[in-house]
């Protein structure tokens, strides 16, 4: 047993701000004090030590198809950050689209312990596992996406009833390994195969004749019924196009009440006022996130520099590609199933609208008042790389320093904000909702993202430094499942991370109509789709952590 | 995730007696329909009737080890070729036609050894990735060709060394109801025997498809045609590319072979490009054939690059003109060669002045093999042991059964028992 004593614990699913007190690690877990007389292995003194459960990035495109195809468009960008073999440590690359080793040492580095691909698709589920298997270090879960697959269009088209949707919404759920489910520009990349440039949340499906309203409406529903506790994932439609806050509004909306979970709302925050046509929407959106309860979001935060932008949403990619930088970009149709857009992007502090992008993130994260319900993502890499996370932590925690910066951006972009009347500061309470606790709350993880009796010994240890980037970038210990993998910043034991999934009860029957389809239509059977259970250790996790679902319909 | 990759046995999916459904690992297709029965004599393909499959579906259940073509134990095998390795300064780990967990050990090892990694379809493999990595491009997969595709051009190639890709992809049904599909062959002959084909040499494919993002772009193409196809033919073939709802360019790189032919590939790709300003449409490189596309995949998550790859002390080298296999053999840059090869047994290492070490199938033969030469017979995915495979569209990764059992290692726990042998030798 390791005695971990008179660290300063922020633990926000207890309510514990700031409150010194031990802990005690026994076999991988958090455990009562033992009283008198049990001989402790091991105590580390955390004496003016913050310290708090491990961070959960719950979206974060780090494995999976189009990662792949990412990092193989960049060359010249790995070139500048090689990673060598070292202390068991794998070779690799770092930067914009890391290689599968070093996104896992440097997530832990940061004191992440588990991270969530949001995007991946059931026909390229087993590859998806594949690229997670070689993320070491931490936990990792994916979600599925739905909604421009031509199997659940045909369903929804034909008038199929809700339970006939969530039986195939929990099929999907089981033969893809998947933690939830995501719904991406609903309808739309599809609707890009039929040669449609844009779908409104109202507009009919060129095909289909279906809306992405009725999309979300019947994928929320599913979601909601067949118990899964994180709520359907959506990337709206209308990604980047200015005046897109509108249909953000109408899609918070056409949830009905049902939980719904908005992601990268940075990117459908936009309007039109202003002379460049284009402006900040940061205010009625966060509002409307205030006023309904149902509603969380994260914020898919911009920061300047190179990156990599990869997106299921082909549609909106496709119209993207005039701003690639470096000029090369990749759009593909995949398997009747989704599809994928890679479009390298630099953000430019001296751009109008990067500028003000930066800003409507922040105005976002500052003008949301319920941390438990917006999320600390850049969208890696979309957004910026995830290594940037503890310079963003600062600009939330810092506001003196946040208005340096402001000084440093195109200086209309800067009068065009109200960023600069925003006094919040994030305290490390909160930092710890919004990156532990509430992550973990939003996606039924029960026994992480906390520091109670029972949880996982996922525990990070933070020197309370002035300079929270430099405090947040490097933890002084990163603890997973009561293994010490991370001293000073640097991971010194190479540890392998369980995968979770969901598993809804459902319905069996669907397989004959999904047994025919794929025997008609595709070019592979409905088995082979399936990711069987003990295919995920030899994908390469640890284990398989299977989550219940408790139906609610 | 470690070196020690267990063999996954769950994939066995319907089995009736000695009867199974399978998936085919030796073409880029990876067809998923396949029915064999397990003999006394070994596998046979019950169906469907490809000629490819039937013959390297047999395959024996045990091989010899040699070293220098005289018989040994597999062990002494094994620590020959880990004396070998732990000796070479720049050994190149080469062929890598195996599963994705022989992939993966084989980076490993690479890893350890400092070596480079290079695909046995390297040549063809890199004809696209350098259009890739230069101006990306637009593409497509096998299901979305067969649903929506209703014109197929197919540009130096006829499809014929993936003996289904009509009967998979092009002459089965689609879900958006009766598909007029015209094919059309810019080559000799008439890809599946259907359509029309215009001869042209596939030199001459870059200046056709230049000179038809000219037309696109409403510029003069040129007046007497391209390669001998007539400016008038030109002009309608491109009327009927835009006049398709979801068109399909069809290329096999490995069929592009003349210098520069990556500058083909871009030429293709970027009039896909264009011609999506107005309609849809999507390339499709044809290959994936000994498991390259599962090769560069994995190299792509564990390095960052789609192999060429070295692993220097400072981290994974991408070279993608100089790591060419036969360019570092020939000149001397390579001072050993680890050949894997378990899918066909004519995929032989080239001839070399270094040593080799040779996982092959077990009915591979090596003509002249070296006093130092080193062969260690491995099991076949697919027909030995289960595995992962990816199609040749990237997408699509399917799982491979072992409805025959053998006694051989697999290409991945072979690679793992060569670095054990370092091990124990260093230690």
């Amino acid at each position: 047993m390791l005695r971990l004593k008179n660290g300063r614990l922020y633990d926000p699913a207890h309510g514990v701000d700031g409150v010194v007190r031990d802990l005690y690690v026994d076999r991988g877990r958090l455990v009562a004090e033992p009283g008198p007389g049990l001989p402790l292995d091991g105590e580390i003194d955390l004496a003016g030590r913050i310290v708090m459960a491990g961070a959960i990035d719950l979206h974060t495109h780090i494995g999976g198809g189009k990662m792949n195809i990412a990092r193989a468009l960049l060359p010249e960008d790995h070139r500048r950050d090689p990673v060598p073999a070292a202390d068991g440590m794998h070779a690799g690359c770092g930067h914009a689209a890391p290689s599968t080793w070093t996104t896992g040492y440097r997530y832990a580095e940061m004191g992440y312990t588990a991270c969530f691909e949001p995007a991946m698709l059931p026909t390229n589920a087993r590859h998806t596992h594949l690229e997670m298997g070689d993320i070491p270090m931490v936990d990792k879960g994916a979600y599925a996406m739905l909604g421009s697959d031509d199997f659940f269009l045909r369903l929804l088209a034909a008038g199929s009833d809700q339970q006939l949707i969530n039986d195939y919404v929990g099929w999907t759920l089981h033969a893809s390994q998947a933690m939830a489910i995501k719904v991406v520009n609903p309808g739309g990349i599809s609707a890009f195969k039929f040669n449609a440039r844009g779908l409104d949340l109202d507009e009919p499906h060129p095909y289909y004749g279906i809306t992405p309203r009725k999309v979300i409406q019947t994928l929320s529903r599913a979601v909601h019924e067949l118990g899964v506790a994180h709520p359907l994932h959506v990337h709206a439609s209308n990604l980047g196009v200015p005046g897109n806050a509108d249909t953000t509004l109408a899609t918070m909306a056409a949830a009905e009440g049902l939980p719904i979970h908005l992601t990268h709302i940075q990117f459908h925050s936009y309007g039109t006022e202003g002379e460049r046509r284009f402006s900040s929407e940061a205010e009625r959106i966060a509002d409307a996130i205030n006023r309904m309860q149902n509603v969380s979001a994260d914020v898919g935060q911009i920061l300047f520099g190179q990156t990599v932008t990869a997106s299921g949403d082909t549609m909106k990619q496709y119209a993207n590609h005039r701003h690639a930088h470096p000029d090369k970009w990749v759009v593909a149709d995949m398997e009747c199933d989704a599809g994928c857009g890679v479009v390298p992007f630099k953000y430019k502090d001296k751009n109008f609208v990067n500028a003000l992008q930066w800003a409507i993130g922040l105005e976002l994260f500052l003008r949301v008042g319920d941390p438990w319900r917006i999320f600390l993502t850049t969208d890696h890499p979309n957004g910026a790389p995830f290594t940037s996370y503890p310079h963003l932590i600062r600009l939330l925690m810092d506001r003196d320093f946040r208005n340096s910066k402001l000084d440093e951006i195109h200086p209309d972009a800067a009068a065009h904000s109200q960023l600069r009347s925003l006094e919040r500061e994030y305290s490390l309470y909160e930092i710890a909702v919004m990156t532990r606790a509430a992550p973990a709350r939003s996606l039924g993880l029960a026994d992480r993202g906390h520091l109670g009796e029972g949880a996982a010994a996922d525990i990070v240890v933070y020197r309370d430094e002035a300079d929270r980037e430099a405090m947040f970038a490097r933890p002084e210990y990163v603890f997973k499942d009561g293994e010490l993998i991370v001293r000073d910043g640097r991971v010194v034991n190479v540890v392998n991370g369980a995968l979770h999934a969901v598993k809804p009860e459902y319905d069996k029957g669907i397989e004959q109509s999904l047994r025919d389809y794929f025997e008609r239509y595709m070019t592979m059977s409905m088995e082979h789709v399936k990711v069987k259970d003990d295919e995920i250790c030899a994908c390469g996790a640890s284990t398989l952590i299977p989550h219940a679902c408790g139906r609610r319909a | 995730m470690g070196t020690e990759p267990a063999l996954c046995g769950p994939f066995l999916i319907h089995r009736h007696d000695r009867v199974f459904e399978s998936c085919c690992p030796f073409c880029g297709l990876v067809c998923d329909d396949v029915r064999v029965e397990v003999e006394a004599s070994g596998v046979r393909v019950e169906r469907p009737d490809c000629a490819r499959a039937r013959s390297l579906f047999a395959v024996p259940a045990t091989g010899q080890s040699r070293i220098g073509g005289q018989p040994v134990e597999a062990i002494a095998a094994l620590r020959a070729a880990a004396a070998l390795l732990a000796q070479a300064r720049r050994p190149l780990i080469g062929g890598l036609a195996c599963d994705v967990a022989g992939q993966r050990a084989a980076l490993d090892l690479a890893e350890r050894v400092g070596g480079v990694v290079e695909h046995m379809n390297g040549a063809a493999q890199f004809r696209n990735w350098l259009a890739f990595q230069d101006s990306g491009w637009m593409t497509t997969t096998l299901s979305e060709v067969r649903n929506r595709a209703d014109l197929i051009v197919f540009a130096g190639t006829d499809a014929s060394r993936f003996p289904r890709f009509f009967e998979r992809c092009i002459d089965a049904g689609s879900q958006f109801g009766p598909l007029e599909r015209t094919v059309i062959t810019l080559g000799a002959t008439p890809a599946g025997g259907r359509g029309t084909a215009h001869a042209i040499e596939p030199v001459d494919l870059a200046a056709l498809f230049a000179d038809l993002r000219i037309r696109l772009a409403g510029g003069t193409g040129a007046p007497n045609g391209i390669g001998g196809v007539p400016a008038a033919t030109l002009d309608a073939l491109l009327a009927s590319m835009k006049a398709a709802r979801y068109g399909v360019l069809v290329w096999n790189a490995a069929e592009l072979d003349f210098p520069h032919a990556d500058l083909t590939v871009q030429a293709m790709v970027e009039l896909v490009r264009d011609l999506n300003r107005e309609t849809r449409w999507a390339g499709l490189p044809l290959g994936g054939s000994d498991g390259d596309t599962s090769a560069s995949q994995v190299c792509t998550w564990r390095t960052g690059y789609p192999l060429r790859v070295g692993f220097d002390p400072a981290g994974p080298r991408y070279e993608p003109l100089l790591f060419e296999a036969s360019r570092l053999l020939a000149a001397g840059e390579a001072d050993t060669l680890l050949w894997v090869s378990v899918f066909d047994p004519a995929r032989t290492p080239p001839e070399t002045a270094c040593p080799r070490i040779v996982l092959g199938r077990p009915d591979m033969r090596l003509d002249a093999m070296g006093p130092q030469d080193v062969f260690i017979p491995v099991a076949v995915p697919g027909v030995h042991h289960a595995g992962i495979l990816h199609r040749m569209d990237g997408v699509v990764s399917l799982p491979l059964q072992g409805p025959s059992p053998s006694a051989l290692f697999s290409a991945a726990q072979a690679l793992a028992a060569i670095q054990r042998e370092m091990t124990h030798a260093a230690a």
